[in-house]
């Protein structure tokens, strides 16, 4: 759709922006109901390797596959969310963090999916960005349209107090299975197009650290409204790229206006700063997240903020 | 051979109780997953290293100057992540761990680059032999710290008063600080002590493998997490026994069953221990409220 107009490079970060806005929002669905999973890079585990078997040993299209292997993370999802209902807290986060390493443990010992090698050549999709910009639009509409709806609702509700919820008639096991299992699909989905671009997985590509970064992705987004995972994996996923930019930037001032102390001592400063080296730009991260956590604990946007933004009050104003 | 790997289970149970214990002090008197306790563990066995080749320190000098150096970064990062972050959110101070994690890694692989480094032997290497178990000097000498520690440890939590007071905390924070308790002073007391731990930890790990990197403390945190919930929530005790467990379980699964399911064998007691005794093998004092 967007061949002529932008380039490989840019399409690439697009792609992979999106792969990570989908999987914050299966992060989001548990979520809602107050589930925090670090299990959420297994499922993706779960349906890039079911999809990249299903086009490549059986020979399925890629538009068939993407919903069977959404469907297959969706009944494991199920299946983990089951035993998951018991527990809560930092149990639920140990549980599905020890799911996510059995995952990885499977991938790595069963030669059906490649073992140790890896899953190689798996058929590339040359519309991903296709994809995924149109699964990013159904996901913010399914999310915007359930904070309003009885469902969504009563998943807030049990976010807030379980045994309250239960009391008012809410059927809480079969919502969080519901959620639970929701979100395991939508990991799927994202898993399955990471596969198809990447044409490679192995056992260490949906790894712990994936799990945590799409945790970061929601609170550092917010995690009580349906924006928060698009602008949170957006803004964090952009985050390396934008640093850059700013270095580039600063190379284009003239240099009259920086070889002078102090103002080169500030330029060479900034300038290492923002080298596009992959140990520093993580640092800076690292540190973001410190000071996002301790100046917007809630994340970027709540549910109190969204009516203030700007646009907001200037469409009031204008209504 | 069964006496050889119960040694070398033995060994590595030793390095995961010890990551282990400072998991589960911070636990205790937090309720925090301190995410970034194995890069502690890391920075430790860095530390022993530089002490070692650029200081000609020898081994104890290695140790101590490990401990302080970790001590001072678990300090810190109270003062960094930890206290200027609400407490009322859970997440909150679960995240800046985790972005204190990512700094601590990634510091180290700007300063050392993303390769592994030889850690140097320190110890005169002899064999001794004890009917069918050979063992070495240098794990004798890990055997022998690990275990001075851990005893160290219980008393000092057991029998001194700043221990009654991490107790106390680790109960309940209010009643601690109404009964004249410093409770900032006792996170303080706590970080110190777990990080200094796993500074230690970090420089016997060294000196068991022969060689460290800037990503070993992803695995030691999640097997630390493991061994935390095995011996219950916040029971230093446990974690020790636990910690023992699990090396053994780990290296038995590894010589008689395959050593890529070794991994999957940590993972597996670690749900089942979820679903069915969440308050680890030796229980907790407070699991109901987490």
């Amino acid at each position: 759709m967007f061949d002529g107009l932008i380039d490989g490079y840019t399409q690439s970060i697009l792609i992979f922006t999106g792969i990570s806005v989908i999987a914050a929002y299966s992060f989001f669905a548990p979520f809602k109901t107050g589930q925090v999973s670090l299990g959420q890079a297994g499922f993706m585990a779960v349906g890039g390797y079911a999809s990249a078997v299903l086009t490549q040993k059986f020979g399925l299209p890629f538009a068939a596959a993407l919903p069977v292997a959404g469907l297959i993370a969706g009944v494991v999802g199920v299946v983990v969310g089951f035993p998951a209902l018991r527990i809560k807290g930092i149990y639920l986060l140990l549980l599905t963090l020890g799911f996510g390493e059995i995952i990885s443990v499977i991938a790595l010992s069963w030669d059906y999916v490649g073992g140790a090698q890896g899953y190689r050549n798996i058929p590339f999709n040359p519309r991903t960005l296709d994809y995924v910009i149109g699964i990013v639009i159904v996901l913010v509409i399914f999310f915007g349209r359930l904070e309003r709806s009885s469902l969504g609702r009563a998943m807030d509700s049990i976010h807030q107090d379980e045994t309250a919820a239960e009391v008012m008639g809410i059927d809480v096991v079969r919502i969080k299975l519901l959620a639970f299992g929701l979100g395991a699909m939508i990991a799927g989905i994202a898993g399955a197009l990471y596969a198809h671009q990447a044409t490679y997985v192995d056992s260490t590509t949906f790894n712990i650290m994936l799990a945590v970064e799409i945790l970061t992705f929601v609170v550092v987004g917010g995690g009580s409204t349906f924006w928060g995972p698009l602008v949170g994996a957006a803004v964090l996923s952009y985050l390396p790229e934008f640093l850059r930019a700013l270095r580039e930037w600063l190379e284009l001032l003239p240099v009259a206006m920086t070889n002078f102390f102090p103002a080169n001592r500030v330029y060479d400063f900034l300038h290492g700063f923002l080298d596009f080296e992959n140990a520093k730009r993580l640092i800076v991260y690292g540190i973001i997240l410190i000071l996002m956590m301790i100046v917007r604990p809630d994340g970027l946007l709540t549910r109190d903020t969204i009516p203030r933004l700007p646009f907001r009050r200037w469409k009031a104003r204008h209504a | 051979m069964i006496y050889q790997q119960l040694i070398n289970g033995l060994m590595l149970g030793a390095s995961y109780a010890l990551v282990a214990i400072g998991y589960t002090l911070i636990f205790g008197v937090l309720n925090l997953l301190y995410f970034a306790h194995g890069e502690i563990f890391m920075v430790g066995a860095f530390v022993g290293l530089f002490l070692v080749v650029y200081a000609g320190a020898n081994i104890y000098g290695a140790l101590a100057g490990a401990m302080v150096a970790c001590a001072i970064i678990g300090v810190l990062s109270v003062f960094v992540a930890i206290r200027p972050v609400p407490k009322d959110r859970p997440l909150a101070p679960l995240i800046s761990t985790i972005g204190l994690t990512i700094v601590l890694q990634n510091l180290a692989v700007y300063f050392i680059g993303g390769q592994q480094l030889a850690f140097p032997e320190t110890i005169k290497q002899t064999l001794y032999h004890v009917g069918p178990v050979t063992v070495s000097s240098t794990q004798i000498f890990i055997l022998g710290v690990a275990i001075g520690l851990m005893i160290l440890l219980w008393l000092f939590i057991e029998r001194t008063k700043m221990g009654r007071g991490i107790r106390a905390v680790a109960e309940n924070h209010e009643t601690a600080a109404l009964l004249g308790v410093d409770v900032n002073r006792i996170i303080l007391v706590t970080f110190i002590i777990g990080s200094g731990i796993a500074g230690i930890a970090g420089v016997l790990d060294g000196l068991k493998n022969s060689s460290i990197s800037p990503f070993m403390g992803l695995s030691a945190a999640v097997k630390g997490l493991i061994v935390m919930l095995l011996g219950g929530l916040g029971n230093v005790p446990g974690a020790m026994v636990a910690g023992l467990m699990l090396g053994m379980i780990e290296i038995l699964s590894a010589a008689y069953i395959g050593t890529t399911e070794r991994d999957l064998f940590s993972f597996l007691i670690l749900i089942l221990i979820l679903l069915f005794r969440p308050t680890g093998l030796f229980g907790t004092r407070t699991a109901e409220q987490r």
